[in-house]
């Protein structure tokens, strides 16, 4: 399990993190969403122990990890920046982390060397970006850490090898209880391997819950209310319907037609909506993306702005 | 077997419980039917198997599937399980909206006849 606790990170005055708590149980495939500079990749460097906090405690399986070398042999990060050791050679590259982390399996390295056939003698100089990717994602898979954690590592993998590495996750998480952390901008992908996701904001958490909860409380709501009288279609503002309990981020009203992006759980809302008689009720929920799109605007992060500037 | 659509809306987890008793209705699936491993199934569609495991849950707690530790999970009997109810919710919109609509009952019901004929 890793554990924040009022977590801090300053980079000279300016708070990246700020007072942070959030909760990792093992076995999981937690994503961090946010926007640029919301702090997710701070937030990895400080579970793998790279950053020390100004305030704060980041605990793995009840320890501390900065400076604690017995827990990071068990967590392996992928940098979002590919390998720097550019004169060494696939080999050497493995027989250096080999020698960090004790599970190390030269079968299972091998096994995905050769699926991929990436070459063992040649320098990764002259490896492409997406070679050195598949390079040091088959080396972590290699490691068999008890926690991986990903920073926009899906990133410049072909489909075949995000195929490989998925399935290879879902074999470590069922044996071993793998726990997962990934940040990314890539909502489906997400959806795909995540099953809790924490969005963050300037520092802060907004949100930290399992993806299903995430995906059923916020929904798509396209209503027509029944009319005062045939030629008189019925406006109801924003506040007469929040008055009636239904928080809303979201209010557009198109003719007589409504739509709404409103928060809870469905048969909630159509309970609450009752008493204003929808003649027409769609309820669908939002995609992740929409989810995320939303979520942002409340907090003033809202693509609209700029638009109309 | 369960395709499902990753692009989807819906939760993946809800897709696959659908999807199950979808196949079931359909017959594509039947009684003492093993369903895929956790593993397997998590593999085969790239998905994560936390997801799987709690969509095979889920059915199980409303009786459409049952496990047997060590052996898998097998297709419960529909006459016990909660498949006829996901049926007749169905049946129950269709009805409400025939009935918005104006069709009678009487046109319903005669409709009943011919179609279970």
């Amino acid at each position: 399990m890793i554990e924040l606790k009022g977590l801090t990170k300053k980079f000279d005055s300016f708070n990246v993190l700020d007072n942070i708590d959030l909760t990792i149980p093992k076995g999981t495939a937690f994503g961090l969403l946010g926007s640029n500079g919301a702090g997710k990749s701070t937030i990895l460097r400080l579970i793998s122990g790279i950053y020390r906090a100004e305030g704060g405690t980041v605990m793995v399986d009840g320890e501390n990890v900065y400076d604690n070398v017995d827990v990071k042999k068990r967590i392996f990060f992928i940098n979002d920046e590919t390998v720097q050791f550019q004169s060494y050679t696939l080999k050497e590259l493995k027989n250096f982390y080999k020698s960090f982390y004790p599970k190390f399996s030269e079968e299972l390295f091998e096994k995905l060397r050769s699926t991929i056939n990436l070459p063992l003698d040649k320098k990764l100089n002259a490896f492409s970006k997406g070679m050195k990717r598949q390079a040091i994602v088959i080396i972590a898979l290699a490691c068999q850490t008890d926690y991986l954690l990903l920073d926009e590592a899906f990133d410049g993998l072909d489909p075949t090898m995000r195929i490989i590495v998925k399935r290879m996750l879902v074999d470590a998480m069922i044996d071993r209880q793998l726990t997962t952390v990934i940040s990314s901008h890539n909502l489906k992908e997400i959806n795909e391997v995540c099953d809790s996701v924490a969005l963050l904001h300037n520092g802060k958490i907004i949100f930290s819950k399992d993806l299903d909860s995430v995906k059923g409380n916020i929904h798509k709501i396209q209503a027509v209310f029944e009319p005062i009288s045939p030629e008189l279609p019925q406006t109801y503002t924003m506040e007469e319907l929040t008055g009636l309990g239904v928080e809303i981020l979201h209010f557009e009203k198109n003719q007589s037609v409504y739509y709404i992006i409103a928060k809870g759980d469905v048969d909630e809302i159509k309970k609450k909506l009752a008493p204003k008689k929808p003649v027409v009720l769609d309820i669908i929920p939002l995609s992740l993306e929409e989810i995320f799109i939303y979520e942002m605007e409340v907090l003033g992060y809202d693509y609209n702005v700029l638009a109309q500037n | 077997m369960f395709d499902i659509d990753l692009q989807s809306r819906v939760p993946i987890y809800e897709q696959l419980y659908k999807k199950t008793i979808e196949l079931i209705i359909k017959g594509v699936l039947k009684e003492n039917d093993q369903l895929p491993s956790v593993r397997s199934l998590a593999k085969e569609l790239g998905v994560n198997p936390n997801t799987v495991a709690k969509s095979y849950q889920e059915l199980e707690r409303n009786k459409i599937i049952y496990s047997v530790s060590g052996r898998g999970s097998f297709i419960s009997k529909i006459s016990n399980s909660s498949v006829k109810d996901y049926i007749l919710e169905d049946f129950d919109c269709s009805v409400e909206e025939a009935v918005r609509i104006g069709i009678t009952k009487d046109e319903l019901k005669s409709r009943i006849d011919e179609v279970s004929l």
